[in-house]
This record gives C-alpha cells, sequence and structure tokens, in this order.
C-alpha cells in the first residue's frame, strides 16, 4: 500500500503543551462581535458535518463572551484548520426557541457557543 | 433432539454472558481501534493505559474545587475567569495529561465554571453526543448520555430536574448550557445552609456529580447521588427477530 503524503500528526505537534484550543489563540483576527451583541443564528446549509444545533437556527441571541479561537467543528471535522474562527457563547432566552415556553418562566434561557461563521446582526 | 445447554451435568447453568448486545458504536469503535493498532498510530499496550488511565478519573477533584471556590473568594474568582487555572489546585492539568497531553478530542482544555446565584441555577447537558470535563469529573453517568436526556433538558429544563427531585422555585432562572463545541462545564452551586464553620474536606463531601452537573443541589448529610428508578417503558418496542 502506497504511503499516504498527509500529515496527520500536524494537530498534535501544535497541541501538545499548549491544549486545543488554546493552540490556536491569535489565529482568527479582529472579532466581528462583542459581548452584548444581539445576533441572529443563520441557517447556513451543513454538508455532512455540523455542530450548529436546530433548534437554535434562526434565532437571536447574546453575545455574553468571545470564549476561543479555533476552526469551525464544520471544518475540522475534514482536518480543515487553515482558518479558525472567533467562538462565542451565546445566551437565548427560552421564549424565543421554543413559542409554547411557560410564561411564568419568561427568564429562563440557554447558553451554547458557536462559532463565527453562525452569526449575522440581529 | 439435543439437551437443553442451559442445564448442565451438575444442575447448574452456564455463566450468563458478560453483555447482552453490543451497540453498533462499540463495533464500530473495535474496528477503528483494530486498525488503528494494526497500522501503528497506538500499540494495544498504548489502548490498555489510557483506558485504565480514564477508569482512575472521577469526580472528586471538582468538588474539591467547588469546596475550595467556597471557602476562598479568590480562589472563587479564579475558579470562574479561568477553570483550567483553578483545576491545577486540585492537582488536575487539562494540557499537560495522559493521553494526548492537548485534551483529546471529547476533552478539550477549556474548562468553565459555572457559579449558580440565589436567582440562577445552571444545569449541564450535551444534546448533541455527550462531552462531559471528563479529567476533572471521570466518565459521565448513563443518563447523561440518553437521548432522553438530551432531547428533553433544553426544552423542559423544570420538568426534567423535577424528575431528578430538583424543584425549583419560579424566582429562580434556569439556565442550560448546552456543552457542544470545545468547553467543557461544571456547576459551582450554592454552599448550603447549616455548613457554617465547616472544613473543606467536609464540604467537598456533599458536592455530588449530579451537584456538578447541576441536577442536584448541596445538601448537608447527602454525600452520594440520588438512586435513578428505572421505569420500564409503556408502550415497549418489540423485536421479532
Amino acid at each position: 500500500m502506497s504511503k499516504s503524503h498527509h500529515d496527520r500528526t500536524h494537530h498534535v505537534k501544535k497541541a501538545t503543551g499548549k491544549g486545543d484550543p488554546q493552540c490556536f489563540k491569535g489565529e482568527a483576527g479582529p472579532p466581528k462581535f462583542k459581548v452584548g451583541d444581539h445576533v441572529r443564528i443563520k441557517d447556513l446549509p451543513d454538508l455532512f458535518y455540523t455542530r450548529c444545533q436546530v433548534y437554535t437556527r434562526g434565532a437571536p441571541c447574546t453575545v455574553a463572551a468571545l470564549v476561543y479561537e479555533s476552526p469551525a467543528a464544520e471544518d475540522e471535522a475534514w482536518d480543515n484548520t487553515d482558518k479558525p474562527e472567533w467562538f462565542y457563547s451565546l445566551i437565548f432566552r427560552q421564549k424565543d426557541l421554543w413559542p409554547d415556553y411557560p410564561e411564568a418562566y419568561a427568564n429562563d434561557t440557554v447558553e451554547t457557543e458557536l462559532s463565527e461563521r453562525w452569526l449575522e446582526k440581529a | 433432539m439435543a439437551k437443553k445447554p442451559t442445564e448442565g451435568e451438575h444442575g447448574h447453568r452456564p455463566p450468563a454472558p458478560m453483555v447482552d448486545e453490543v451497540s453498533d458504536f462499540e463495533v464500530l469503535e473495535m474496528a477503528v481501534r483494530e486498525l488503528a493498532i494494526e497500522k501503528g498510530l497506538f500499540s494495544a499496550e498504548d489502548h490498555r493505559r489510557w483506558t485504565e488511565y480514564m477508569d482512575t478519573l472521577g469526580p472528586l477533584p471538582a468538588a474539591r474545587l467547588v469546596a475550595k471556590a467556597w471557602l476562598d473568594p479568590a480562589y472563587k474568582k479564579l475558579a470562574v475567569t479561568d477553570g483550567v487555572k483553578a483545576s491545577l489546585q486540585v492537582g488536575i492539568d487539562w494540557v499537560n495529561s495522559m493521553p494526548t497531553n492537548f485534551g483529546t478530542p471529547s476533552d478539550y482544555c477549556n474548562l468553565r465554571v459555572l457559579e449558580d446565584t440565589p436567582k440562577l441555577k445552571h444545569v449541564v447537558v450535551c444534546t448533541l453526543c455527550s462531552c462531559y470535563p471528563r479529567p476533572i469529573l471521570g466518565q459521565s453517568p448513563e443518563w447523561y448520555r440518553t437521548p432522553n436526556y438530551r432531547r428533553r433538558l433544553v426544552r423542559w429544563p423544570r420538568q426534567v430536574l423535577a424528575e431528578f427531585g430538583l424543584q425549583l422555585p419560579p424566582d429562580v432562572d434556569v439556565r442550560v448550557e448546552d456543552s457542544n463545541q470545545k468547553s467543557r462545564f461544571i456547576v459551582l452551586p450554592m454552599r448550603p445552609a447549616g455548613t457554617e464553620g465547616w472544613t473543606e474536606d467536609q464540604l467537598a463531601e456533599i458536592v455530588t456529580r449530579d451537584c456538578l452537573i447541576g441536577v442536584a443541589v448541596p445538601k448537608p448529610g447527602v454525600t452520594a447521588n440520588a438512586k435513578r428508578p428505572v421505569h420500564p417503558a409503556v408502550h415497549p418496542v418489540h423485536h421479532d427477530h
């Protein structure tokens, strides 16, 4: 069998002793959004792999924190680490996710993380 | 007709099989593992050492982290702002530890400690799979990985928590943390009343794994996870084959 020319150890070399996602620090460029921004999750097409949950798509939310830089899961699944992105911690009101969520608990929330490609200004 | 194998010569049954069923995912894991060993990515010995290492992990360091944070406001601040750094003080090095020294793909090195307040209760789920802060909490409980918990917690958090025995008053907001990228989460619950003057050891004892996931709150005198009753399905699926 011929030898693969793809270096399957590049991630090990980059991350050992630093950690993942720490090893991508400083590679994403300036972030597009800041804490407190109101954003909306784009309903992007995804082929074969995504970590963007259906329940978040199209929903408005607030940026709670800029958490780290990393290739998006949708790229990294294919070992594409060329373009790291900012990841944001986002807070959704339950009422915005599930229209019949009980009014009595209007301040209940869901927090989750997504990369920059999934966000647009609300 | 041959004698039934269940009735041996000496009148006792042969040992039951170790597992009733091997899932497709377990078969897949074995196939990939054997392929990886065959291709020399790691050895069978490496695999044995890693799995044995994983089996040594448990929730005690995280319980210690919470107890320390209750007693030391400066440490609490560190825990909430930099969970990875705070973990070092309870003996967990997220970056320089087995097996990879950079966090395995399911244990990325970004721990966040979610601080409960009198008005906000956190609870953690991974709706996609089973992301879990293994280095500091060990292996996840079986229920954490079930589609039942993962599907329902984001949609009906209060009802699911009530099933765990945790009934929250309406003036406490629930925040479900859906852990599905590279951060891992533990909950820093409120220190309960009745623990005044307790030592770090005493406090750590009441911080159970369930408190760290957020489906329970610490109580003086409660040092174990509640039993999870298993209810048979009302309309079970029948397999004819």
